[in-house]
Parts: C-alpha cells; structure tokens; sequence
C-alpha cells in the first residue's frame, strides 16, 4: 500500500499548473466544478490556460472574466436557468477569445482516447453537424477497416492537467465520489498530471471500508488539497446543493468588466477561508446542506 | 370516462403532451436542467410509465421526486438505482441507440431536423453566441425520437435555415434509420401553438394537433419552413384533471416549470418567489 502523502495547500497548484497549460476542468452544469482551485488560479495569476470542459457553467465563466484563458474547448456553457454566461459571451462575440466547440460525446471520447492512449476513437458521430466541418483537428470520417462503414473519428484529448473536485479521498489520492462525476474520471486518466480537491481527507481505513466508491485510484493522482465547500457556489450532490443568491449575485456582477472586476476583488482575490465568510459562512453552508437532503419523492 | 382539465396553462398543456410521448418501458435522459422536460418526465413515471428508467445527471433509473429549482441533482442522486460517469452513461445508453427520449430545445431549428445551439449570425463573429449543444447534437440522432419543446413558437426560432448546425437528426425515415443501426421514430416538436413532426426526409413537418383556440393559418405564418396542412388537424389532446391536480401538487408545487415561460426581466423576480417558498419549506423564512 502506498504510503508517500500527496496532501498540499491551495496554494501548491503552482508547483503543477503552469502558465500555458491545456487544463481539464471536471464538475458539469452547474455540479462539482473544482472552484476553490479556480479562484486559486485566478489568486496566483496563472495566464494563457486552454481549458476543457465538457458542459460548464460558472467555472469557465469566471476563468475568461479573469482573464486566465488565451483558448477554450468546451461542448456548452452556460448558467443554465440563470442565462446565458456573461463573460463567455463577451469574449467570443467582442473580444474574439479562440475556441474550439466540440460535440459532447466527443469530447467524452476524446479524453477516453487519450486515457487510453490512442490517437483516436471512432463511434456513430455526429454526421452532418457544421461543428465537424469546422474543426477538422478533432473530427475524422473514416470508413471501418472491417465493414466499411461509415463512422466518425473522435481526436484523442490529452490535457496537461486535470483539476476535479469529490466528496472524499485518503492523503495518497484513492478518491471517492457519492454524487455527479461528470467526466471527471476520464479526464484524470487522459491528464499528464492531476489535482484533487476534496471535501474530506480521512483515513486509508475509510475509503477501504467502501472500496466500491473509489472512482479514481491513487497512482492516478498527484495532488489531494481538502477544500470544504470547494465546489461553491456550485453543488457536490448529494452533499450540498448549488448557491442560487450567490449565482444571482455573480449574474449581476457579470454584466460588465467593471462590476465583475469588483466581484473578483471582493470575493476571490483573497484567502479561501474569507471566501466562505463573505458568502455566508457555515449559516450559509447549513441552509445549502439542508436543502440538499431535504428531497421529497413522490 | 377522461376527464379533462378545463382550467390549464399552455406550459401545463405541453408538459402533458411532452409526458405523452414517453411509452412504458422507455429509457428515459435529462440534460441540463429544464424544469418542463423533469415535470414530464416525472408525471410520466408516476401514471402511465411505471416502468420507464429515469437518467439525469449521474443518476440511474432515479425515484421519481418533488420537483424544486435548487434541489433536482440532490433528489436523482438520492433517489437513484445506480451512479454512472458521463462516459459510461453514453457507453450503456446513447451510443447503442438505447435512449427512447432525451427532450431538447434550441434557439433556432429548421424543416430539415437542424438544430443551432451555436450561433446566431456568422459563426465567427456571432451576433450572439449560444451555449453549445452539449450531447444534443449527437443524441438527437441516436435516441429512438427526437423530441423538442419550445416555448416561443415563431419565426425567430422556426427558420428556413439554421444559422449553424449544432447537430441533426441526420437519418430520418424508418427504413434508413434501421438501416443506420437505429430505432426508426419520429422528430416531433412540442410548441405553445401546436405539434408538427416529421418521419420522411424528403416531406415537411406536418401539424399533428393544434392547441386549443390556435388556427392552422396561425401555426403557418409563426413557421419560418414549410408545414404540410392536413385538411382535418385534430385538437391537442387537453390535459386531464387528474394530470393538471398531479402537476401541481405532487411534481411542480413551487411552479418552477412556469419559469420558461416568463419573460426574461420577469424570470429574477419569479425566481426569488420560487426560493423563498423552497427555503420556507425548510422551515428558514
């Protein structure tokens, strides 16, 4: 059993993501995206990041209002019921941030593929869309080398970091998830190097109690950092649920780059832990826990 | 005897119509969180498809629930048979063809079972830039139907042309669908006006029903494509008293699937109601 400790601070990303890295950023929708590391990333000034993400929302957002990007993939982001997401609009339609748009299942395939290490997979792709026509680099037609059948080659996505946020891991990186993983599991095993941030460190004993849990094993990870509430303002179901009267609040400052520019001095340009004062505090915490256990089913 | 509903709103009446078109049995999938397509999905489950297995999020085959704003992910992953990755959702469901209905929306779609998701005007420098499609592009295709709803019936959303194709349904009749290695089925469009569908790749849209008070030469002029016009187009079938009841006190008691339909400088202030009645449930005021 391996005993040598991956455990860092927040503020160790740097000894891992570098200027100019092509990041894979887990969590989806508005779900376990790994924001204590992304306002970490935004603290440290870490610039021209390519991220990836397959579905997106408040994470990406912040990282391009920050300026953090020089590229994105991604198959959509938004603030899903909230709106459209303000500052990824504002880059793509004024200020020309480079991207590539890519089918969701290709993306999942994709980093699949590069986990796998091959240079690609094919599937019954998504023909006849203009997203194949406009990004050659990521999408073949190929015929199958057996039946001759038509398929779609899905390039492999091989990030230099992935970066996921899950419910637990031991101090050598076992990571357990109880809730949505996303693609966060494929996006470990594509990465060359890989941060976890957890809502828990506990002991080797724990996670061996519940083996069935361990999504990602250790020897796929570099760096464990414990970061309660580190999915905020989104949610790490069934734990707690995402912050709709910060998202709000995010909304409003978003809507321009002076505004949002007071959202990041105010909330992200200082310690973790004043972070969660200034959204409420552990009152806060309580009333989204609650609301993420208090489900009725019919 | 059915008894229908006399007193309805038109998002109650194409939540219905949405339930409709899941069979018992279906494999059921949600996407992004569409507070219409979950109440009809749960409605479905809880009267005439018992048997239909629910997916959202990482969540298998998940107990139906109380539909609330904040709290879908927390219920299908509370109430759920099983948790699946992203990839092992589309490795048992999507990419064999096993999905029955994932319903869609998209802010511009055309006669030829296009969606856009993308952009609105040039793809290079858009006068507006979408969210992506996410799996749609690729699950509209693979999925037995292709069903969208849409809100806002009209030529804004109904062009002649999409402006970018996010994806499409790209084998349409039965016979090319099998073919294909899929399950033929029909693209259907849910709107606030009427139900058109295709099932040729070479015929129109057709209107199936028109909501009730709605003309047929209302749904043309709202269409940026051609429809076909049946001489004799029946009405949407109306919601039942019982579907309406269910509705609106089991599976949407916050009336979060009216959300849709508000304007947008409304959807804040209607949010806010919501929240407040789901943080009073909880006994915080």
């Amino acid at each position: 059993m391996p005993t040598e400790s991956k455990v860092a601070k927040l503020s160790d990303i740097s000894k891992i993501i570098k200027d100019g890295d092509t990041v894979a950023i887990g969590g989806s929708w508005l779900g376990s995206h790994p924001m204590a590391v992304i306002r970490e990333i935004i603290r440290q000034k870490i610039k021209n990041l390519t991220a990836i993400t397959v579905v997106g929302s408040i994470d990406i957002d912040l990282l391009i209002g920050a300026g953090c990007l020089s590229r994105l993939m991604f198959s959509f982001v938004s603030m899903e019921a909230f709106g459209l997401a303000p500052n990824f609009r504002r880059a793509i339609e004024k200020e020309g941030l480079p991207y590539d748009e890519i089918t969701g299942l290709a993306v999942i395939i994709g980093l699949e593929a590069g986990g796998r290490n091959v240079p690609f997979l094919p599937y019954r792709g998504p023909f006849g869309s203009d997203l194949v026509k406009f990004r050659p680099e990521f999408y073949k037609e190929i015929k199958c080398p057996f039946t001759g059948e038509d398929l779609i080659a899905a390039a492999a996505i091989v990030p230099d970091v992935a970066i996921i946020h899950a419910t637990r891991a031991d101090n050598t990186g076992n990571v357990q998830i109880d809730g949505t993983s996303g693609t966060d599991v494929e996006m470990m095993r594509a990465a060359k190097k890989r941060i976890v941030s957890v809502e828990e460190i506990v002991s080797p004993e724990e996670i061996r109690r519940n083996p069935a849990k361990t999504k990602i094993p250790g020897f796929q990870v570099d760096m464990v950092i414990e970061a309660p509430l580190g999915a905020h303002p989104c949610s790490c179901a069934p734990d707690y649920v995402f912050d709709p009267w910060h998202i709000m609040k995010y909304m409003q400052a978003a809507m321009s780059p002076e505004t949002f520019q007071q959202y990041i001095d105010e909330y992200v340009m200082k310690p973790e832990f004043e972070y969660l004062e200034a959204i409420g505090g552990m009152k806060q915490a309580a009333i989204l826990r609650r609301l993420a256990r208090e489900v009725k089913f019919l | 005897m059915t008894q229908y509903a006399k007193d309805y709103s038109v998002g109650e009446l194409m939540c219905v119509a949405l339930a409709r078109e899941i069979d018992d049995g279906d494999v059921v999938v949600l996407g992004s969180f569409t507070p219409l397509a979950y109440a009809s999905y749960i409605l479905a489950k809880i009267t005439h498809a018992p048997n239909s297995t629910l997916l959202a999020y990482a969540a298998v085959d998940f107990k139906p629930f109380q539909l609330s704003f904040i709290r879908a992910e927390s219920s299908a992953t509370r109430g759920a048979a099983c948790i699946w990755t992203m990839l092992e959702d589309l490795n048992s469901v999507h990419l064999k063809g096993r999905g029955d209905v994932e319903a869609i929306s998209s802010i511009q779609a055309d006669g030829y079972g296009n969606i856009n998701l993308s952009a609105v005007g040039e793809y290079d420098s858009p006068k507006l830039r979408g969210p992506g499609g996410a799996g749609a592009p690729e699950v509209i295709k693979m999925h037995r139907k292709m069903i969208g709803y849409f809100p806002n019936h009209s030529k804004m959303t109904f062009v002649p042309k999409v402006d970018v194709i996010t994806g499409t349904r790209y084998v349409i009749g039965a016979e090319e669908r099998i073919k294909a290695g899929y399950r033929p089925g029909p693209i259907r469009y849910i709107t606030n006006l009427a139900v058109i569908s295709k099932e040729e790749k070479d015929k129109p849209f057709k209107i199936d029903s028109l909501h009730s008070g709605v003309s047929a030469e209302q749904v043309v002029e709202n269409t940026g494509f051609e429809l076909e016009v049946p001489k004799d187009i029946p009405e949407t079938e109306k919601p039942t008293k019982e579907q309406v009841r269910l509705l609106r006190e089991e599976v949407d008691p916050y009336g979060t699937m009216a959300f849709d339909f508000k304007p947008g400088k409304e959807r804040l202030g209607y949010l806010n109601e919501i929240l407040q009645k789901e943080l009073e449930a909880i006994g915080y005021a």
